[in-house]
């Protein structure tokens, strides 16, 4: 397999940043997934869908809008009614839902490419968060695993909680080093590290 | 201004783009009838009141929004995907 | 121990000394100072000049609404005016000047403006500066001709021309409950709410929290009240569900119950931490909001009412209580309500001598009358204020009997000694969120205010917002508040005992005492009471024309001292009752707001930049970016000394002689997927997709549903059921838009995905004689010949080992082939194709050239399909089926768009070799002096390589039946004037036998 370019390459900078010296809140780091996948259901074949991701991946969705779950090596969430983002550390996902998700349920658009998956963990992730999205990230109103779609201005960004203080924002390629530039310029506050 | 989208629940107006007067009834694609066309893409009520809209929650889950809004207060009234289903009713 | 500084009292620290410098001069102050109170305690009274007249001001209030003591604060170049000295905290190495003064505070040129106060009444600037009816100067140039003198002599301070390097930030907020104000009111609000397990947030536009428990002289449980508030604060502080916001000015209360506040995060430090912003733009959605904003304190119109040294009374107390600062030796009150006693017992107790009480009314209470013989004071019931006496500071004033019922002022003046007035003419709810939120204020003719109207949005008001002065009212309506607010039921446990001097909260309704002199109604702008009556005789009646005639409350505090006497003076010279005068609505910002802190987090950085997979190769290899939208493009990739022409000749005719390559990742690219695919795209595109066989592309246009051009791309068909769908960069998210609401609101019953995958693919469009034996150089497993690759053909195969998708199509009218892979590996296969091409001359071209071999071409993009040209304009009538419907194809053909008189495309070839602009007009008739009839106008030009010529894209009034024939441009803008020819605008290769090839 031939390795991947990050869009994050000249602007990611492992080490402590920003007001460290007071401690580090967040750190901040590109996940890398091999495969991203977005998967959408024809209305009425939502739980076939869904079962199609628990067959390929073991990952039972729950039900309800944004509805997630992950196990650390593969993750998924709804995100719109009808689809789900579907992600995995490994490459080649999408070849293993052939013959799985077949036309009479929906579709599978690969995006392994187009989007960039940036994690900000920490107990400062939710406020450093709330800098840019206009979405409660308490942990009542946003539980863990569970997909929210939303923007900061132009960058569009689907953000999963991974766990209690851990959030995957993947945000379009093309945006990822704006965002990730801005993302480290609002953590320098609480002190960041990029692993 | 929060508009509750049926899917992601009670976001800020900036995550909606307008997509228009709800109120519109598009002839059928055949249809030659010139004066449904011009009522369809030129003809808006705008009232001052209660009004039907088309909101597109374009900076979330991107769906269509079928949304009840007063013009003169800006409460919303309800909620619901375009495409059916799902309502919200959020008079307070 | 500086001279108005007592021994004892106050929340300062008196162990930490701040030195700072006001006007040049050295200061000290302690932690807990505002500027206010630390100059007040080095024995500045003279904090400003008047806005008009030039005045001399001292301090009115001791907060937010303070109307004279405006200074500017300098962080090194960097100045921020018009901040209330009430409202600075002073830090060591704190920079503050006055304002509006010239050459110095003390002596000031402007305040010549008081010989001819009269000259500067109401309406002043309109009488005066009308202008002429004709000559040079007329109408509103003369203004604008006296406008900059006017400018420097009134106003206030001077924005800062150094660019502002502070930090700011934007805070999304979610709570259950949100508590404006952190009085007794807000406090036990919060508390019960939080109690209850409510999220909370409570903001505190000062930087102690606790309101007039800080200095009310009262008792809450047996502590001073200041002791009870810091207990509440720290239980709150304790707790996870609480945010407390100091130092945070709740401004705009707006639909949905979202509100904008303002923290100063940072304003008080000399230095900031590192990262740490200066000021925090916060957006708080609130469930419910508490409104105990507080009141208030109105100060009387009399004649003399703006010397420094006359004060409200409560600021006057509160000077004393808080900072431990005697605005005056001897002090004198002068009021319409009890308040002002209270305030009288707490300045004899903090050590001054109070000379005297004047009250309007003649009847006052005998707990008055007592408070007042403690407080040694001198009680004149019945009597006014008729003048003050005094230059920079108050040395005496003046009082007379005073009727309250007729105003009529009786009996020989009597002079009283003194330094400090302390005046209340009663209190204002501060009303300002809820009015912003909504509904109309009422007038309360008992308590002669405004009080809150009701609640339009959810929120509960408590304390003196609602007109409840008293601090056991307050304590009590807090609870309930913060209970209800969280959805608890109401207690009946004991809420915490009050002890409070006494007084009736209701003011004589007296505003003004009419006596000789100025008196001022708005301070800050220098509004008189003549000023007000002149308005009414002059004909403006409504409240809202008032205030703009006479600017009353339309200076930087807003009327926040001036609004209700304003009125009830209009009101008198009407012969109606306040109500019916009515009230202006509040609207938003309540204090002024930054804006620096508004762009928030893009302040100097206004929009991300979109960058494609390529971006960094590009930069290293001497491209000049050009930023097109979000994205950055390369514009040409110059060669040392090239000039931009120079170098995009260079790269297109290189193109046309071996092959050259550019960067096409920004193209919009959307997969649309499903069983309907095919038939959703027939609907959508004006000619047919459903009979695209698989592995073939297709160009396509799409109208708008008014039958105007929209959009066209190449649309590729991957799969039976899988569409990849090519649209104009700039055009990417409409076109977007337009499909997903088509499928959500017209169509739902097509089964249909699209999904933006601009993302996902880089896009490298190489083209050029020599292009295919570069591909076929670099490409495996596939072959690229005619027979495997024929034009519009797709083929998969492998570039460095990466999968590649490649479709043989034309932009640039050369044979051509557009060769796409995983984003993530698009440097791979562009260095892979340049290598491979480096032999056979390949150069890489940008935005230029492009532009110039699609110009060559005749090929449209986004400066023709402008959203006012058809199809037919752009001589695509070719593209639009006769056999289906499409979006635009009922409307298509209105009378008004297959009109002969419209404007079609054409091309255009300079005739006398000088350069096009874009935009310039056709014209038939050359007239420099008077250009006139323009028949059309360029869309894109440039210089051809190909042609050897100046060519251009044109769009002109029946352009088609003037292939052949001559015009000019006219574009007397930048002075270019000449012949030209049109032709039809496939200037290149018009039978398309090179791509084809």
């Amino acid at each position: 397999m031939v390795e991947r370019q990050s869009p994050l390459e000249p602007v990611y900078h492992p080490g402590s940043h920003g007001n460290f010296e007071h401690g580090i809140d967040v750190i901040l780091s590109e996940t890398r997934p091999g495969s991203i996948l977005q998967l959408a259901a024809w209305p009425g074949e939502e739980k076939r869908l869904m079962s199609g991701i628990y067959k390929v991946t073991g990952l039972a969705l729950p039900d309800g809008a944004g509805g997630g779950v992950s196990n650390g090596a593969k993750s998924a969430f709804g995100f719109a009614p009808g689809k789900f983002t579907v992600v995995d550390e490994a490459e080649g996902l999408a070849s293993a839902f052939t013959g799985v998700l077949t036309p009479s349920i929906g579709t599978l658009t690969d995006l392994s490419h187009g989007r960039t998956a940036i994690r900000i963990a920490g107990p400062k992730a939710e406020w450093v968060l709330a800098k840019f999205f206009a979405i409660d990230f308490a942990l009542p109103a946003f539980p863990l695993g569970a997909g929210r779609s939303t923007n900061h201005h132009d960058i569009f960004a689907q953000i999963q909680r991974s766990s209690a203080d851990q959030f995957d924002i993947y945000v379009f390629r093309s945006f990822a080093r704006s965002f990730w530039k801005a993302l480290c310029h609002a953590s320098e506050e609480v002190g960041y590290e990029v692993q | 201004m929060l508009i509750t989208c049926p899917y992601c629940g009670p976001r800020d107006v900036i995550e909606f783009t307008y997509q228009g007067d709800g109120n519109r009834e598009r002839p059928q694609p055949a249809s030659q009838d010139l004066d449904a066309w011009n009522a369809y893409v030129y003809d808006r009520l705008n009232p001052a009141g209660d009004h039907n809209e088309i909101w597109q929650h374009s900076g979330g889950c991107r769906a269509h929004l079928r949304v009840v809004r007063n013009t003169l207060t800006h409460e919303i009234l309800s909620t619901a995907f375009a495409r059916g289903g799902h309502k919200t009713e959020s008079r307070s | 121990m500086s001279p108005r500084r007592a021994e004892t009292g106050g929340r300062i620290d008196r162990l930490r000394t701040i030195r700072f410098t006001f006007d040049g001069s050295p200061y000290t102050g302690h932690a807990g100072d505002t500027l206010a109170s630390a100059l007040l305690a080095s024995g500045v009274t003279l904090f400003g000049r008047s806005f008009k007249y030039h005045r001399p001001r001292g301090l009115l209030a001791a907060g937010v609404e303070e109307p004279n003591a405006l200074v500017t604060v300098l962080r090194g170049e960097v100045r921020e005016p018009n901040i209330p000295a009430t409202m600075v905290e002073i830090y060591d190495g704190l920079v503050a000047v006055s304002q509006n003064r010239s050459p110095s505070l003390a002596w000031d040129i402007g305040a010549l403006n008081q010989l001819g106060g009269k000259l500067l009444s109401a309406g002043f600037y309109y009488k005066t500066f009308m202008g002429p009816v004709f000559g040079p100067l007329k109408g509103t140039r003369f203004w604008m001709f006296c406008e900059h003198f006017i400018r420097r002599a009134a106003g206030l301070g001077k924005a800062s021309i150094a660019p502002d390097t502070a930090r700011y930030e934007r805070m999304n907020a979610f709570c259950d409950v949100l508590v404006v104000g952190s009085g007794p009111a807000g406090l036990m609000a919060a508390k019960a709410a939080a109690d209850q397990g409510a999220r909370v947030i409570l903001a505190e536009l000062e930087a102690r929290f606790g309101g007039s428990a800080n200095w009310s002289d009262e008792t809450i449980d047996g502590a001073p009240a200041a002791d009870w508030a810091g207990r509440i604060v720290g239980q709150l502080e304790g707790n996870d569900n609480v945010c407390l916001l100091p130092r945070t000015t709740v401004w705009g209360y707006y639909d949905g119950n979202t509100l904008a506040a303002l923290e100063r995060v940072t304003d008080h430090k000399e230095v900031p931490a590192k990262g740490e912003p200066r000021q925090r733009s916060w957006a708080i959605r609130a469930k419910t909001v508490v409104l105990a904003t507080g009141s208030f304190e109105r100060p009387l119109v009399f004649p003399g009412n703006d010397r420094p040294g006359v004060m409200l009374a409560h600021a006057a107390a509160r000077y004393a209580n808080q900072y431990g600062v005697l605005p005056g030796e001897r002090i004198a009150l002068f009021t319409n309500n009890d308040s002002a006693y209270r305030s009288a017992l707490a300045l004899k107790k903090a050590g001054a001598a109070v000379v005297a009480i004047v009250d309007v009314r003649s009847d006052v209470s005998n707990e008055m009358s007592r408070l007042a013989s403690e407080a040694e004071a001198e009680l004149l019931a019945g009597h006014a204020v008729v003048a003050t006496e005094g230059g920079k500071a108050l040395t005496g004033l003046k009082v007379q009997r005073f009727d309250m019922m007729s105003g009529a002022l009786s009996g020989d003046e009597r002079s009283i000694h003194a330094d400090c007035l302390a005046m209340s003419g009663g209190w204002s709810p501060t009303i300002h969120l809820a009015s912003q939120a909504g509904a109309k204020a009422e007038w309360d003719p008992a308590k002669q205010a405004f009080l809150p109207p009701q609640p339009t949005q959810r929120w509960i008001g408590a304390g003196a917002f609602t007109g409840s002065f008293s601090t056991a009212q307050a304590i009590a309506e807090g609870r309930a508040a913060g209970l209800q607010a969280a959805g608890g039921s109401a207690s009946s446990a004991p809420l915490p005992v009050v002890e409070a001097a006494p007084g009736d909260p209701d003011p004589a309704p007296v505003f003004e005492i009419k006596a000789k002199g100025k008196s001022f109604v708005d301070f800050q702008h220098d509004v008189t009471a003549e000023d007000v009556r002149l308005a009414h005789r002059e004909g403006f009646v409504s409240v809202e024309h008032l205030k703009r005639y006479t600017t009353l409350g339309m200076a930087t505090d807003q009327g926040k001292n001036s609004n209700v006497p304003g009125l009830a003076i209009m009101a008198e010279a009407l012969g109606k009752p306040i109500p019916e005068v009515g009230t202006t609505r509040f609207r938003p910002p309540y204090t002024a707001v930054s804006i620096g802190s508004l762009a928030a987090e893009r302040f100097g950085d206004l929009k991300p930049e979109r960058l494609t997979p390529m971006h960094d190769w590009h930069i290293a290899n001497g491209a000049t970016m050009y930023s097109a939208g979000l994205w950055y493009r390369p514009m040409i990739y110059g060669l040392p000394g090239e000039t931009v022409e120079q170098a995009y000749v260079r790269e297109a005719k290189a193109t046309r002689e071996s092959a050259g390559i550019v960067d096409v990742s920004t193209l919009g690219k959307i997969a649309v997927q499903g069983p309907d695919a095919a038939e959703f795209l027939d609907r959508v595109y004006t000619n047919m997709f459903s009979t695209l066989a698989v592995g073939k592309a297709r160009y396509g246009l799409m109208l708008r549903e008014d039958g105007l051009a929209f959009d066209d791309g190449t649309t590729w068909r991957l799969g039976e059921q899988e569409f990849l769908m090519t649209t104009t960069t700039a055009n990417a998210g409409k076109v977007m838009q337009h499909l997903e609401y088509f499928l959500d609101v017209i169509w739902p019953e097509l089964k249909v995905t699209v999904t933006s995958v601009t993302d996902e693919w880089a896009g490298a469009a190489i083209g050029g004689p020599k292009a295919r034996a570069i591909l076929a150089a670099c490409v495996t497993g596939t072959a690229v010949d005619n027979a495997a690759l024929p034009f519009m053909g797709i083929v998969h195969g492998r570039i460095a080992g990466v999968p590649v998708v490649i479709c043989r199509l034309s932009f640039s009218g050369e044979m051509a082939f557009e060769v796409y892979s995983g984003a993530g590996y698009g440097t791979r296969v562009w260095e892979a194709l340049v290598e491979a091409g480096r032999p056979l001359g390949l150069v890489t071209y940008g935005l230029e050239a492009l532009g110039t071999m699609r110009i060559e071409k005749g090929h449209v993009t986004g400066a023709e399909i402008d959203g006012r040209t058809t199809a037919r304009d752009l001589h695509l009538e070719w593209m639009l089926s006769k056999k289906k419907p499409f979006i635009g194809s009922a409307m298509m053909d209105r009378e008004g768009l297959i009109s002969p008189e419209r404007l079609q495309l054409v091309g255009l070839v300079s005739l006398d070799n000088r350069p096009f602009n874009g935009g310039a007009h056709i014209v038939e008739e050359l007239d420099e002096e008077n250009p006139h009839d323009s028949i059309g106008h360029i869309t894109a030009c440039c210089y051809s390589p190909a042609l050897g010529k100046y060519i251009a894209l044109a769009l002109v009034k029946d352009g088609k039946a003037r292939h052949g024939t001559r015009a000019f441009v006219s574009d007397p803008l930048r002075k270019r004037f000449g012949p030209i020819e049109i032709v039809s605008n496939h200037f290149y290769d018009p039978d398309g036998s090179r791509m084809h090839g």
